[in-house]
């Protein structure tokens, strides 16, 4: 391995310069020249990012490779990275090509800026690793060739970049925009605005990742019916109480009922997963889930049964679990997925939920609906995200089949015009003959949701039901779980 | 404040090429740019500073 020469060094960094000037930073300014193209104030940053990179290169050229300029890059180079992962963040996740304003090669120009501030950390560690040893200060080295253009074209690329920044962005105070109108050399069309500044946006670490966990939203429920959003509420009174007495091993956090079969489905802290006989007193079969291997299942929040013997379970964060009680399970093959198992359990598969209205909101129930062979989900509104939201997946391929904000039907009033069906915090739900009986957390209250008409056709309050888990139906009647195993007994409202 | 920002930056490769002996102020100037860049960046993205994706 030969060592660089300072020499050397300067030789290929003035190449290293005109290539990052004449590339990136000279093509952008042709994509504006050449297509309309203007940045958005985060480009311009990532574009001066890029300048700067080859401006340390000059100072290189000048003065030789002093460590403060080494210090430099690699720093323009970190925050670059973090300036384009941030930009591409907005847009990473959406569909083929729906990135923002123009794309070069099939990538956006975020994602471009991204690369550039790699390879700009990479030339530099292989430049430096294969550097000889310098000498200390000296006189500043006179460019020459590839060095002394390197210079002049650096010169001309900023200054159209100064000319379009001008035209774009206004002298200061004027700034850069989230959304640039195209590039015109008509003065009339030019928009020069401090609107960044203006527009009041909260300072935020996470934006509108910024949900409180759906457990502790749970838990800061208040439970009092009387101060929920629909006013004047019926109230719907348990007329016996039952429990589930089989050993569970943990609290209980969801309960589904098969209507034909009449057994139980529990799911409880810990990952762990019940099937139990319809008179709740045996565990017919018990696992319980490694929620860590492969896709990250969120605490377990809900289960359902979909039909045949096959068991569906959900977390919190939207992922799912297929289960099968199989008395010839690989228990070998099992044990990646199973902390526990009683050996009579298969795992079929296991994905993610994946939603449009619901995004950025945790669940807290499941629900099956036979007629349509759909698993449905209601989202847990957070401060960020105000939305109750019904979401059905369809059985065959897990998907999402559709989606609705339920109104409300004839009857149902707002205790007042700020109020929201959004302040429900769904933790148990059911379909039966149509009808979707959501039992809320907040304000113990029972939502019944028309699945054909998308309405909620009728909610009842639950005094001193705090807290539910999960309901179920059996007959006429509802059947309430809580999270110490007591199932409150409720006339089944009529539809 | 971004033309302000490249006729920094043109400011600094004039005194490179014409005043070599003024490297203090030209190294100053680019620190100036850095921050400058940086403040804009910053007020764009303040709303979510941390990438908005899954963490």
């Amino acid at each position: 391995m030969s060592a660089l020469t300072e020499a050397r060094l300067r030789s290929i960094l003035a190449w290293v310069v005109i290539v990052l000037v004449a590339g990136p930073v000279a093509g952008a300014v042709a994509l504006g020249v050449l297509h309309g193209d203007s940045p958005c104030i985060l480009c311009w940053a990532q574009r001066t990012s890029m300048a700067l990179i080859a401006l340390v290169g000059l100072f290189v050229l000048r003065y030789g490779p002093r460590p403060k300029y080494l210090g430099m890059v690699v720093l323009l180079g970190v925050f670059g990275q973090y300036m384009a992962l941030r930009h591409a963040g907005l847009h990473l996740a959406r569909d083929l090509g729906q990135g923002f304003s123009e794309s070069i090669l099939g990538a956006h120009t975020y994602s471009w800026a991204w690369l550039v501030h790699v390879v700009a950390l990479a030339v530099i560690g292989l430049l430096l690793l294969f550097l000889r040893e310098v000498a200390g200060a000296e006189r500043p080295h006179e460019p020459r060739g590839a060095a002394r253009f390197a210079f002049g074209l650096f010169a001309v690329v900023v200054a159209a970049n100064a000319v379009q920044a001008f035209v774009s962005t206004g002298p200061p105070p004027f700034m850069g925009q989230s959304d640039p109108v195209r590039l015109s050399l008509n003065p009339k069309h030019w928009v020069w605005s401090m609107e960044e500044l203006t527009t009041p946006a909260p300072i935020s670490l996470r934006g509108s990742w910024t949900v409180p966990r759906a457990d502790d939203a749970v838990a800061a429920a208040d439970p009092d019916p009387a101060d929920g959003p629909l006013a004047g509420l019926p109230a719907l009174r348990s007329v016996a109480w039952e429990r589930i007495s089989a050993p569970l091993d943990g609290a209980l956090r969801g309960l589904a009922r098969d209507p034909a079969t009449g057994r139980w489905l529990a799911v409880t802290e810990g990952y762990g997963v019940d099937l139990l006989d319809s008179t709740a007193t045996r565990v017919l079969h018990h696992v319980r889930l490694d929620g860590g291997w492969s896709i990250d299942v969120g605490p377990l929040a809900g289960a359902a049964f979909l039909g045949g013997d096959t068991l569906a379970v959900v977390g919190t964060n939207k992922s799912w679990v297929l289960l099968l009680p199989d008395p010839k399970a690989d228990n070998d093959s099992m044990w990646k997925r199973f902390r526990q198992t009683d050996g009579g359990v298969a795992e079929l598969d296991r994905g993610r939920f994946a939603t449009v209205r619901a995004r950025l909101q945790y669940v807290h129930s499941l629900a099956f609906d036979p007629a349509a062979q759909e698993l449905i989900t209601l989202s847990v509104p957070s401060p960020r995200q105000r939305r109750l939201v019904v979401s059905r997946f369809a059985r065959s391929d897990m998907a999402l089949a559709s989606e609705f904000r339920p109104s409300l039907g004839p009857g149902l009033t707002l205790a007042g015009s700020s109020r929201s069906p959004a302040e429900y915090l769904v933790t148990g739900a059911a379909v039966a003959d149509g009808e979707l009986y959501a039992v809320s957390a907040s304000f113990s209250t029972l939502l019944v949701i028309d699945l054909g008409s998308r309405m909620v056709t009728a909610a009842y309050a639950l005094p001193g039901l705090v807290r539910p888990v999960g309901v179920a139906v059996r007959g006429a009647q509802l059947l309430l779980a809580l999270g110490d195993g007591r199932i409150a007994v409720l006339p089944r409202p009529a539809p | 404040m971004e033309f302000l920002n490249f006729v920094l930056i043109l400011v600094i490769v004039w005194l490179l090429w014409r005043r070599p002996e003024r490297e203090r102020l030209a190294f100053g100037l680019l620190v100036a740019s850095c921050l400058l860049m940086a403040l804009l960046f910053y007020v764009g993205a303040r709303g979510s500073i941390v990438p908005g994706v899954n963490l």
